[in-house]
């Protein structure tokens, strides 16, 4: 009997021994080598100063597949403490399912807060007024184009002023060239991308530039919905931009990695990255000189102005369930330092969302960033709401019908309203 | 009549040694069917205010499946690739090598491991190899293949998606389907062949009257397996096309997964699911009740 109850002791023990030794661990999800390598310092300052073990566990490096992954651990309750979230777009859907630990006083009394570009902290807050994210990578897209492919074919390299221009334009490309005049990522299998990198470029230069209205309520009628979808389909109609390979499970290799740099495809939208990794140094198919031969325009309104994109590129956050949050919370902290900012810009080509990482020698080599880096706080967003994961969803379905030539642009809005009515309910669309 | 204490242990001995499988079956299969069947009537979903607070939705997940002609369109995909690979392709060809193999030919065993072989790869990393053979551009197998004849290289994944990957799960399965009817055909005695070539029969004839009615049971039964089954191909799909391009191989398993883990509406993924098994039942049992038939 003695030895039952000594026993039964000492398996507590072990018990609450090791409990105690995983609290001294935080988990981190990281997903791709370049984001792995980008956090390689930081992890180890972490270790360094809170004298804790720092576990990084790599996830499928797709970002579909990794957010899949990711909200299945979530719902399941077994999630790593820190995680980055691939996409802006998913964050408040995030926060409505209670994955998310809020961290705005933990911010707001961080030292490098009051550094970051107001753009940065305003895409953070999310509709509950709380901040759930770390937003200390910025995504600034624009369009790229091939500067010599158009200057050789005698094609003005202006800005383009309104759609009707930068159509007019891509007309001009194909007519003279030959080469597809311009690409929005579109389609199903592009994921969020067909909302992040191509959609929202157009909309917040439309008549109704944002999807959410005063009561938080997605507004997915507005005649700037349609009047988007109108420009892709005048682009798929004219064959201005390439569709086939649109439909195939990895669309961005043949437009992105192989027609662009033989300049069979003469302007796509793209982020800072695109210099470094699509085309640059860190690519595989390098374009010679890229940043000469490759300008930016940024996107023309509907009728006047002109529009630059900013998403917050990968922003990290705190599961809500983790073990030991204020430790994670501290971690995020440093995450945010202008290290892993520079790091991460180097490895990923995102744009540091902190003012002073202009000072930072390394930042300053990186010479293709740090012009985008200056003009980052004129970045414009969309206003974020619950339910945009699946606005995201339904522009993919939209598009793709388009691609595929099933319906107009009234066609592809209904699509999108429906898929969201069928999805959240009736309730959530205005 | 009462039955003696002998009898009664024995079937406690029967129900002791079935436990365990009566125990993984209640929690791998009963449950997760029961559970999924629960799910389809509510709104769960990984994402969003649904993954917090899911809410009991009634009947809203099938009469939403029910309009939604994408969910008719993997219907029609799984029904043609079913037919394509399972029903025609693989006993056609699996039967082909079947009697082909119980000839005395040489290198009989060289040739069933070449057979054999396609089940060695793993499903996904076989949907990269056949990727590579199939791929757009001018180095990629097929396409070098096809130029040596003057035929056009194409991206083939592309240009013809659900006959491709019908050809890659035909490959695939012609092995177990070889398997099966290899055990169906040593059933048949060979007096009766004998007896069929005295009489005058041509081998047409033999196939028809005697190789084909005796081997039905066996044809039924891998008919089940393989139609099950194909119904439930999932990993090389996903690999070769991801239910690409816009559709063309969205198979009902891909639909599912896309709907549950790239939508991430459980609810909903899970009605299809309980939709794809009610049709995977009725295959079921049609095939139980056509085995019965005497032949």
């Amino acid at each position: 009997m003695k030895k039952t109850v000594l026993g039964g002791l000492c398996a507590i023990l072990l018990s609450a021994v090791s409990t105690l030794a995983q609290a001294e661990t935080i988990r981190i999800a990281n997903h791709g080598q370049a984001g792995i390598d980008a956090m390689k310092s930081t992890v180890e300052r972490i270790e360094k100063k809170y004298g804790v073990t720092v576990e990084v566990i790599e996830y499928p490096a797709p970002d579909k597949d990794y957010l899949t992954k990711l909200l299945t651990e979530l719902g399941a309750g077994n999630a790593p403490d820190l995680f980055s979230i691939p996409t802006t777009a998913a964050v408040a859907d995030m926060v409505e399912a209670g994955y998310l630990t809020p961290v705005t006083k933990a911010l707001k009394a961080w030292d490098g807060y009051a550094n970051l570009y107001d753009v940065a902290k305003e895409l953070a807050v999310s509709p509950d007024g709380e901040t759930y994210v770390m937003p200390f990578m910025l995504g600034i897209q624009e369009i790229y184009f091939r500067k010599d492919v158009l200057e050789k074919a005698g094609i003005s390299t202006e800005q383009p002023k309104t759609w009707q221009e930068l159509l007019d334009r891509a007309a001009e490309i194909k007519q003279k060239t030959g080469a597809y005049g311009l690409l929005f990522p579109a389609g199903v299998s592009w994921g969020s991308g067909a909302f992040d990198e191509g959609f929202q470029h157009l909309l917040v230069g439309s008549k109704t530039p944002q999807l959410v209205d005063a009561d938080g309520k997605l507004d997915l009628n507005g005649e700037g919905i349609k009047d988007v979808f109108n420009v892709y389909k005048e682009l798929i109609d004219k064959d201005l931009m390439p569709t086939q390979p649109l439909l195939g499970p990895e669309p961005w290799v043949v437009p992105k990695y192989q027609m662009f740099p033989a300049g069979k495809l003469a302007a796509t939208t793209c982020g800072s990255w695109c210099y470094i990794f699509d085309w640059g140094r860190e690519s595989k198919n390098p374009i010679p000189e890229v940043t000469k031969v490759v300008g930016t325009w940024t996107v023309p309104g509907e009728s006047s102005g002109q529009y630059v994109l900013a998403n917050l590129a990968a922003p990290w956050a705190v599961n809500s369930k983790s073990a030991n949050t204020e430790l994670a919370i501290k971690a995020l902290m440093e995450i945010g330092s202008i290290e892993t900012q520079v790091s991460y810009a180097a490895r990923i080509g995102n744009i540091p969302a902190s003012k002073d990482a202009a000072k930072n020698a390394d930042f300053q080599k990186l010479t293709e960033l740090v012009r985008i880096h200056a003009a980052a706080g004129n970045g414009v967003f969309l206003k974020q709401a619950s339910g945009f994961g699946t606005v995201s969803e339904g522009v993919a379905r939209a598009t793709e019908a388009l691609l595929r030539k099933e319906t107009d642009a009234a066609g592809a809005q209904k699509i999108l309203v429906d898929y969201v009515k069928e999805t959240l309910g009736d309730d959530m669309v205005k | 009549m009462a039955r003696n204490s002998h009898e009664r242990r024995a079937e406690r001995q029967w129900l002791l040694i079935l436990l365990p499988s009566l125990v993984l079956l209640l929690a791998f299969v009963i449950y997760p069917a029961i559970y999924s069947i629960y799910l389809s009537f509510t709104n769960e979903a990984l994402t969003g205010a649904a993954a917090l607070r899911p809410r009991f939705v009634g009947l809203r997940n099938y009469t939403r499946l029910f309009n939604d002609a994408k969910f008719w369109n993997s219907l029609f995909v799984t029904f043609v690739f079913v037919i394509g690979s399972a029903v025609v392709g693989q006993f056609a060809l699996g039967l082909i090598s079947a009697i082909a193999l119980r000839r005395p030919i040489r290198f009989r065993r060289v040739f069933s491991s070449i057979i054999l072989l396609p089940n060695a790869a793993p499903e996904v990393v076989a949907g990269f190899m056949w990727i590579s053979m199939l791929a757009g551009g001018d180095n990629a197998t097929l396409s070098r293949i096809v130029s040596t004849f003057g035929i056009t290289p194409a991206d083939w994944l592309q240009v013809f998606p659900l006959s491709m990957i019908i050809v890659v799960n035909t490959w695939r399965g012609i092995a177990t389907a070889m398997i099966l009817l290899t055990a169906g055909l040593s059933t048949i005695p060979a007096e009766i062949y004998e007896a069929a070539r005295m009489d005058g029969a041509t081998p047409s004839q033999m196939f028809r009257r005697i190789t084909l009615p005796l081997m039905m049971p066996t044809i039924l039964l891998y008919m089940l397996i393989s139609a099950v089954s194909t119904i439930a191909v999932f990993g090389l799909v996903y690999a070769l096309t991801r239910g690409g391009p816009g559709g063309a191989t969205e198979v009902v398993s891909i639909y599912i997964y896309n709907q549950s883990f790239t939508s991430f509406q459980l609810g909903y993924g899970a009605a299809v699911a309980v939709v794809a098994l009610v049709i995977s039942l009725v295959l079921g049992i049609a095939y139980v009740r056509a085995m019965k038939v005497e032949v």
